[in-house]
C-alpha cells in the first residue's frame, strides 16, 4: 500500500470550461471526475462580470442578477469578442476591460471554488475552447489564464473534451463512430470521432462559430417583440440604441421561458416591471408554448443539422451509421431539439451525461492525458537522484513504455518499477552510462496504477531517486489533437503555400523557403516585407482568413535585401493551435519573429455596410450568369446566400445599435458568403477546370509511365480514380485537390527527366522581357545554356530557379494575397 | 501526403497493429525528448533521414487513418524507383489511365 506521503503526491487534474454564457470546473483524481460546485451550490457559474461604482468586481450568479438592473456595468457574452482587442466599458467605475481580463475574473472565481473545497490552489490546468476558434481567440484565452494566475495551461478543443468525458463512461471497447453535437451559448461544433482499440481519434470537425443558444434567445425575443408590437403598437428594434435596454430585459425573460419550456409545454413571459420605451411604459405578460419555440428555433436547428450532415457525407457516413451522438450545451436540454437531432441523424443520444458540465469533465480527463497535475510543483528539496521521466499519464495500452534519464554524474546501475498494490514488478532495467533507460510497466485495467521507482548501485546498495513514484491510468488514449483548419502563407500570386493541412497532429512545426518579390531597403521606414499567415481551406489566399503577418521592416534589417532573396519561414503550432512564426533571411543572417496583427479584424458598422453592398452586387452578377447558363445547382446554392445576407443585414443593424458581438457575427457571415460566391465563380469555370484536368491526366500519365517509379504509377492509379469520382460528382473542390496531386506526381516524375530543366530554362527564357532585371536575366539564360551544353543539370536547375525569382508578379493578385512580399 | 514512409519513421512492420504503432510512437517521443538511445535518425529508401518528434507524430497520425494507412502500405510494398528509362514522353505509357479518369472516346 502507499504511504501517506505517497498519497499526498497523488495528482489532481483540473479542467475548466470557459463558456459564452456559463462556465464550469471539474477535477479528476485518476479514478473519478468531480464537478466542483460554486459558493452558491451551482454546478455552473454564469459567465457574467460586474464592476460597481467603487470598482468592486462581482462574478457569476451574483453578477447575473444585475443584468436587469445595472446592465451598463454588467458584462456577459464577451467570449465572441476574445482576440478582437475591443474593450468592454464599465461607466460607473470609469474603467474598461479587455475580454481576456473578464475571462480571467471567471477563471479566478472557479479556481477559488476548487481551493475552497479541495484545499488545492490549481497551478496547472486545461481550458476548453471551441474547435473553430481562430488563433487570436486562442491566444487571448491563454492570456486570460495567465492573468488569472495559472502557471501553465493547455487549451483543448471542446468537442474533444466532450467525447473524452462521454468515452470515459462507455463500457464497451468496440470500434465505432460518434458525433459530438455541441451547441453552446455562442458557437456550434460538430465533431466526428472514432474509437478503435481504446484509441480515441477526432476524424474531422465542422461548425458554425456564430450559432448558439444566444441566437435561439434572439429568435424568441424577436417573436415576443412582434407580439408586444401587436398589443401596444410599439415596435422594439435592435438597430435603435434607445431600445437596447428594453430588448435586453425581454431577452433575459425569453431565456428563462426557454429553460422553463424544457420541462413544461407552456410558459408565461412576464416582467416584474414595465419596459420603458421613450415615454411609454409597456407591461409584458405574454404566453409562449413549447411548440412556438420549436417552430421559431427550427431553422437554427436545421442549420446545425446541415453542418452535421455535411460532415458525415464528407466522410462517407450515411444515415444510421453513427453508434452514438453526444449532446453538449444548455440548448440540448430541449426535448424537441434532442428528438429532432436523434431522428435526423438516425442515432441514439448517449444518456446519463450532463450536457452542462461534460466539457469541464472532459478537460479534467485530458489534463491527465497531458500529465498536467494541477498541484503546485513542490519546493525543490532534493530527495535523492533526480530522474526525468516520459510516460503516458493515461493510456489504453496496458503495458506502456517508461523512458527515463537519471540526471547528473554517477547514475545507479539498475532501476525497476514496483506496482503499489504488490501485484507486479518489472525486471531490473539497465541504466546506460549517460543515465538513460527504457522499460515497460504493467497496468491494472480501468484503474490508476502507482509504481515505486527502486534503483540500485552496481554494488547492490539502494539509491534514492526523485520522483519516488509515478501514476499511470489505464483508460482511453486520446490521439494528438488535430488542426481544425489548414494554415499556410499567402503568396504574392494570391495562392497559398500550405504549411499544415487540416487534421495535422499538434504540436507541429514546418519550414519552407520563399523568395522576396520586392527589395527591403535598409533604414527605410516605409519599406516592409509582409509574410501573411492565413487559415482556411481555399487555394486562393483572399478567401482564407488572415491570422497574422510576419513583418521584415526596412528599419530592422542590417543591409538592403534585394528582390529574389531567400527567406526561410518557420511556423510552429502548440497543442492548442497557438501560433509562433519566424523568418530567417540568410543574405543578412537575421531572424525576424514579430508576428503583427494577431487580432480578429475590426467589424465597424460602416465597413460592414459597404461589404454587404459589395456582396449583394456580386450575388446579382453571379445569379444573372447562372440563369443565363441554366446552372440549376448553382441557382439553388445562391438561394442560401440570400438568407445569409439577410442574417448579416439584421446583425449589422444590431451593430449600428451598439452590439459589437453582432458586428463580429456579421463579419463572419459575410466572409462565408464571400467564400460561397468565390466557389460559384469557380463553378462557372467548371468546363475550363475539367479541360485542365484532362490535360493534366494525359501529361501525368506520360511522365509517370516514362520516368516514374512503380509506387508512383500505383499512386497515380488511385489519384486518377479519385479524379474520376470528383468529375462524376461535379465536386469542384475535390477535383481541384486531386488535380493538385496529379500535377505533383507528374512534376516529381517529369523532373527526373534529364531534359526537364532544359525545357524549364527555355520556357523562362521566352519570358525574360518581363524580368525585373533584364541584364541579370540575360546573364542567367546564357549561364544556363552553357550548363546545358556542358551537361551540368544541377547548375541548370539552380539557374532556372533564379530566373523564376526575377519574373514579376501581378500587382492585382498580390493585393488580393494580403500584400504578400514572398512567393 | 507525406514524403516519409511512416512505417520506417516509427520503425515498425507494415503488419503492426494500432496498439503496437501507438506504443512505439510513445516510446520514440519519450526517447527523443530525453535524448535517450540512438533514435535520432532512421533509414529510408533514400538513405538516413532525421527522426524528429514532428515526423513521429505525423507518422502515427497517418497510420491511424485507415485510408492513409492503406496508401502507406501500398507505398511501403512498392520497389524503390528504378533508373529512368529513355522513353518518349508523348507516348501514353499507361493506356488505362484515361478510362480510369472517366474520359471515354470523344
Amino acid at each position: 500500500m502507499l504511504s501517506s506521503a505517497e498519497m499526498a503526491q497523488s495528482p489532481l487534474y483540473a479542467g475548466f470550461d470557459l463558456g459564452t454564457t456559463n462556465s464550469a470546473v471539474a477535477v479528476f483524481d485518476g479514478q473519478h471526475t468531480q464537478v466542483i460546485r460554486n459558493a452558491a451550490g451551482g454546478a455552473v457559474t454564469p459567465s457574467v462580470v460586474r464592476i460597481d461604482r467603487a470598482g468592486r468586481v462581482t462574478v457569476g450568479q451574483r453578477a447575473r442578477r444585475f443584468l436587469e438592473d445595472d446592465p451598463d456595468n454588467t458584462a456577459t457574452e464577451w467570449k465572441r469578442l476574445m482576440g478582437t482587442g475591443k474593450q468592454v466599458a464599465f461607466p460607473a467605475a470609469g474603467v474598461a476591460r479587455r475580454p481576456e481580463e473578464l475571462s480571467a475574473e471567471i477563471l479566478r472565481a472557479l479556481r477559488t471554488d476548487v481551493a475552497d473545497q479541495l484545499g488545492v490552489a490549481v497551478e496547472r490546468a486545461v481550458i476548453s475552447v471551441p474547435a473553430l476558434f481562430e488563433l487570436p481567440q486562442s491566444a487571448a484565452t491563454s492570456e486570460a489564464a495567465r492573468l488569472a494566475g495559472f502557471a501553465r495551461v493547455e487549451l483543448l478543443q471542446e468537442p474533444i473534451a466532450s467525447a473524452l468525458a462521454a468515452g470515459w463512461r462507455a463500457d464497451d471497447d468496440g470500434n465505432a463512430s460518434w458525433l459530438v453535437y455541441d451547441l453552446g451559448g455562442g458557437t456550434f461544433d460538430a465533431s466526428l470521432l472514432e474509437t478503435r482499440d481504446g484509441l480515441l481519434r477526432v476524424v474531422a470537425h465542422d461548425g458554425d462559430n456564430f450559432l448558439g443558444g444566444r441566437d435561439f434567445d434572439w429568435a424568441i425575443t424577436e417573436h415576443l417583440a412582434a407580439e408586444l408590437a401587436r398589443q401596444t403598437g410599439v415596435q422594439l428594434e435592435r438597430k435603435d440604441p434607445s431600445h437596447a435596454g428594453a430588448l435586453r430585459l425581454l431577452r433575459l425573460a425569453a431565456e428563462d421561458a426557454k429553460i422553463e419550456l424544457s420541462r413544461s409545454a407552456t410558459a408565461q413571459v412576464t416582467l416584474a416591471r414595465p419596459l420603458v420605451v421613450g415615454d411609454r411604459e409597456l407591461d409584458v405578460d405574454l404566453p409562449l408554448s413549447r411548440a412556438t419555440v420549436e417552430t421559431l428555433t427550427a431553422p437554427l436547428i436545421e442549420r446545425s443539422l446541415a453542418v452535421c450532415q455535411r460532415l458525415l457525407a464528407s466522410h462517407g457516413l450515411g444515415p444510421g451509421r453513427l453508434a452514438r451522438v453526444v449532446l453538449v450545451g444548455g440548448p440540448t436540454l430541449s426535448p424537441g431539439l434532442r428528438a429532432l437531432v436523434q431522428a435526423r441523424l438516425e442515432a441514439t443520444a448517449a444518456e446519463g451525461l450532463d450536457p452542462m458540465t461534460l466539457v469541464a469533465q472532459g478537460a479534467a480527463l485530458y489534463a491527465a492525458t497531458a500529465g498536467l497535475d494541477g498541484r503546485a510543483a513542490p519546493a525543490a528539496v532534493p530527495h535523492g537522484k533526480k530522474v526525468w521521466l516520459q510516460y503516458p499519464p493515461v493510456t489504453a495500452d496496458l503495458t506502456p513504455h517508461v523512458v527515463g534519464r537519471v540526471v547528473g554524474a554517477d547514475p545507479p546501475a539498475r532501476l525497476r518499477f514496483e506496482r503499489a498494490d504488490g501485484g507486479w514488478q518489472s525486471p531490473d532495467a539497465p541504466i546506460a552510462a549517460d543515465g538513460g533507460f527504457v522499460t515497460m510497466v504493467s497496468l491494472v485495467p480501468r484503474a490508476a496504477s502507482t509504481f515505486r521507482l527502486v534503483a540500485t548501485a552496481a554494488d547492490g546498495s539502494a539509491v534514492v531517486v526523485d520522483p519516488a513514484t509515478i501514476t499511470i491510468v489505464a483508460g482511453l488514449t486520446i490521439a494528438d489533437p488535430p488542426l481544425s483548419r489548414t494554415i499556410g502563407v499567402a503568396l504574392a500570386n494570391d495562392h497559398v503555400q500550405a504549411y499544415f493541412e487540416r487534421g495535422a497532429p499538434l504540436p507541429t512545426r514546418r519550414s519552407f523557403t520563399h523568395t522576396t518579390v520586392e527589395t527591403i531597403a535598409a533604414g527605410n521606414p516605409d519599406s516592409v516585407l509582409r509574410i501573411p499567415i492565413v487559415q482556411g481551406e481555399f487555394e486562393q489566399a483572399h478567401l482564407c482568413r488572415l491570422v497574422g503577418t510576419l513583418e521584415v521592416r526596412g528599419v530592422d534589417v542590417k543591409a538592403t535585401v534585394p528582390t529574389g532573396a531567400t527567406v526561410e519561414v518557420t511556423i510552429e503550432l502548440d497543442r492548442a493551435g497557438c501560433l509562433a512564426a519566424r523568418a530567417h533571411v540568410p543574405a543578412i543572417d537575421q531572424i525576424f519573429e514579430q508576428v503583427a496583427h494577431l487580432l480578429v479584424p475590426d467589424a465597424a458598422p460602416a465597413a460592414l455596410d459597404a461589404a454587404l453592398a459589395d456582396q449583394r452586387k456580386h450575388l446579382m452578377a453571379v445569379r444573372t450568369d447562372a440563369f443565363r447558363h441554366g446552372l440549376r445547382e448553382l441557382i439553388d446554392k445562391l438561394g442560401a446566400v440570400e438568407g445569409l445576407l439577410a442574417t448579416a443585414e439584421r446583425d449589422i443593424d444590431a451593430a449600428h445599435g451598439g452590439d459589437a458581438d453582432a458586428g463580429q457575427k456579421a463579419r463572419r457571415t459575410l466572409l462565408e458568403v464571400d467564400a460561397i460566391l468565390g466557389d460559384a465563380d469557380l463553378a462557372r469555370s467548371w468546363p475550363e477546370l475539367d479541360g485542365e484536368a484532362h490535360e493534366a491526366a494525359i501529361s501525368a500519365t506520360g511522365a509517370v509511365a516514362a520516368f516514374g517509379s512503380d509506387a508512383e504509377r500505383k499512386l497515380l492509379d488511385e489519384v486518377l480514380a479519385a479524379l474520376a469520382q470528383a468529375r462524376r460528382a461535379r465536386d469542384l473542390a475535390e477535383l481541384g485537390r486531386q488535380l493538385r496531386l496529379v500535377r505533383r506526381l507528374a512534376a516529381a516524375a517529369w523532373n527526373r527527366n534529364p531534359d526537364a530543366w532544359t525545357y524549364h530554362l527555355e520556357d523562362a527564357a521566352s519570358a525574360i522581357h518581363e524580368a525585373r532585371d533584364l541584364p541579370a536575366a540575360r546573364k542567367l539564360v546564357d549561364a544556363g545554356r552553357a550548363a546545358v551544353a556542358a551537361g551540368d543539370t544541377d547548375t541548370v536547375r539552380r539557374v532556372v530557379k533564379q530566373l523564376w525569382a526575377l519574373l514579376p508578379v501581378d500587382a492585382a493578385e498580390r493585393k488580393k494575397g494580403f500584400d504578400s512580399g514572398v512567393r | 501526403m507525406s514524403d516519409d514512409d511512416p512505417f520506417a519513421v516509427l520503425g515498425v512492420a507494415v503488419t503492426a497493429t494500432t496498439r503496437e504503432i501507438e506504443r512505439e510512437a510513445q516510446k520514440l517521443l519519450g526517447m527523443l525528448a530525453l535524448g535517450v538511445g540512438d533514435v535520432g535518425t532512421y533509414l529510408s529508401a533514400a538513405g538516413p533521414r532525421p527522426r524528429t518528434p514532428e515526423a513521429v507524430r505525423a507518422a502515427a497520425a497517418q497510420l491511424r487513418d485507415p485510408r492513409q494507412r492503406l496508401l502507406a502500405e501500398l507505398m511501403a510494398g512498392a520497389a524503390p524507383p528504378p533508373p529512368a528509362p529513355p522513353a518518349p514522353v508523348a507516348a501514353p505509357g499507361w493506356p488505362d489511365a484515361l478510362r480510369r479518369a472517366g474520359w471515354g472516346p470523344r
